[in-house]
């Protein structure tokens, strides 16, 4: 399969911060949403940055539909739609002002889509966009994201603001986008439960690192978390140990295969996993 | 290009507006009232205000994402800045047109107001030799410290960056009357070579701050 999207051994550092993002590959096969996880400051606003050009990596190769995208590749940017957390847009203007604007930046724009998504979404076409509550500027951000017919979603955080019956049909809408073939979406997100309803892919970050990327599936139905005890802690294959918390009563550890966790630990717990505990796992867990 | 230069016309118009409305009305008092010390000011602060105004939308531009989501459509940073300077220029154009009808105005009302119509030209070159100068400067200053100061403290560039084009003029002026004899022939020289450099610097501010915008994170 090929992919939409390569990041190969991204590095950028920021030494006032002491941030660095360390060496981040991973790649988004066409087709397909990867759900991009992290908590907050682990780095995936500057991941986004590195690979739409509004931050400069230090090295690796970023490539958009097979090539590196510099700021002269405009057609690849005609291609890919952005969301970004907050305020998208200056309040000053109102949906229609904002809809002729993006008509002279998109020369596929579709000012009917457009116009469709605004009733779709409720949203006012005159009123000035200062005026919108948080979910309406998504939602906007999210029209205007999809109105030039793009092959690319890359959307940072872009369903936060929104509320649950409101994420739930944007996550449609998603999952429509992706419906042709050639189309995928990098959905970065701290609410794993949108991840875990759309997502084919989930790439875990953490400090800047990329600490796991696997098929959602594989996670789902795959990954378990054993619940031990301290002796049957001891007693585990280190090998099996991908990351495991000390509780109160007990030690949880995860690990990739139930199936043979189940077999071979039969007096152990073995649960299914959900990608919150997954990820509270993996950062705020040990590993050996 | 046509998306930037509807962005920055949208963007200007939105503080624009009653900006022209109010001066509007004043030049229509100026026009019936005969005072031409009132008429240098208005036709240079005339242009000077207009041609902020197209200069601080760039602060505002930062105050949201907008900014940051521009560089993400399908632009290159140069035409960016050059939808910036142009944008100037556009509503430097719309003052300097706005004086210059406040003027006719007047004229047609009551004669030249001025004692010859060369300190009508003079005021006109002052307000658009103080605009480019202020642009000229603004552009490379926003973009080198945005980071460092943060857009909220865009006027504060705005301000300085006109008390340093005050400061640009006060010199080349004065350089002018020290070394240009007097007379009406080497006037004209000294204000031709007044916007000669503004329009120098203001040429040059150009690929400064499309050379420090390319560097630029967001």
């Amino acid at each position: 399969m090929e992919n939409i999207l390569e990041l190969e051994h991204i590095s950028k550092s920021f030494p006032k911060s002491n941030f660095m993002l360390d060496n981040l590959s991973f790649s988004l096969p066409y087709g397909t949403i990867l759900g991009f996880v992290g908590e907050n400051g682990a780095g995936k606003t500057t991941t986004i940055g590195c690979i739409l050009n509004t931050i400069m990596k230090d090295s690796g190769t970023v490539r958009l539909f097979g090539q590196e995208m510099g700021d002269n590749d405009t057609e690849l940017r005609e291609k890919i739609g952005v969301v970004y957390d907050g305020d998208n847009f200056p309040g000053f203007w109102t949906a229609k002002q904002l809809s002729q604007i993006m008509e002279g930046f998109y020369s596929h724009w579709d000012n009917a889509l457009f116009q469709k998504y605004l009733t779709d979404f409720g949203l006012p076409e005159n009123q000035k966009i200062k005026h919108f509550s948080r979910g309406m500027s998504m939602k906007l951000a999210i029209a205007a994201a999809l109105s030039h017919h793009p092959e690319l979603l890359i959307l940072d955080e872009a369903t936060s603001g929104l509320d649950p019956i409101m994420r739930d049909e944007m996550l449609d809408i998603f999952l429509d986008f992706v419906q042709e073939e050639n189309h995928s979406i990098l959905l970065s997100s701290h609410i794993t439960s949108d991840l875990e309803k759309v997502a084919d892919y989930i790439a875990f970050i953490h400090n800047g690192r990329l600490i796991l990327t696997a098929p959602k599936d594989d996670l789902i139905y795959h990954y378990a978390v054993l619940r031990c005890k301290e002796s049957q802690f001891q007693a585990l294959d280190r090998a099996d140990i991908l990351a495991f918390r000390k509780r109160e009563f007990q030690i949880d550890v995860l690990v990739s295969d139930r199936k043979t966790a189940v077999k071979k630990y039969k007096d152990i717990i073995a649960d299914h996993v959900s990608i919150d505990e997954i990820m509270l796992l993996l950062v705020k867990g040990e590993s050996l | 290009m046509r998306g930037l230069m509807k962005n920055n016309f949208y963007a200007t118009l939105s503080g624009a507006k009653i900006l022209s409305v109010i001066m509007i009305l004043i030049g229509v008092f100026l026009a019936v009232v005969i005072s031409p010390p009132l008429l240098t000011n208005y036709i240079i602060l005339g242009i000077i205000l207009h041609s902020v105004s197209a200069v601080s939308v760039v602060k505002e531009e930062f105050t949201s994402k907008w900014g940051k989501y521009k560089l993400t459509l399908p632009v290159r940073r140069a035409e960016i800045i050059e939808s910036q300077f142009l944008n100037q220029l556009l509503w430097m154009a719309v003052g300097t047109l706005l004086s210059a009808a406040v003027t006719a105005l007047s004229w047609l009302l009551h004669g030249c107001p001025f004692d010859t119509w060369f300190d009508i030209v003079t005021a006109f070159v002052l307000g658009i030799s103080l605009s480019l100068f202020t642009g000229a400067v603004y552009f490379p200053l926003f973009h080198l410290f945005f980071h460092s100061l943060g857009a909220e403290r865009g006027d504060f560039f705005i301000v300085l960056c006109l008390g340093c084009a005050f400061i640009f003029d006060t010199i080349i002026v004065s350089l002018i009357n020290y070394f240009v004899e007097p007379g009406v022939k080497n006037r004209l020289f000294g204000i031709v070579i007044l916007l000669a450099v503004s329009a120098t610097a203001y040429a040059l501010s150009y690929p400064l701050t499309v050379r420090i915008f390319r560097r630029r994170e967001y």
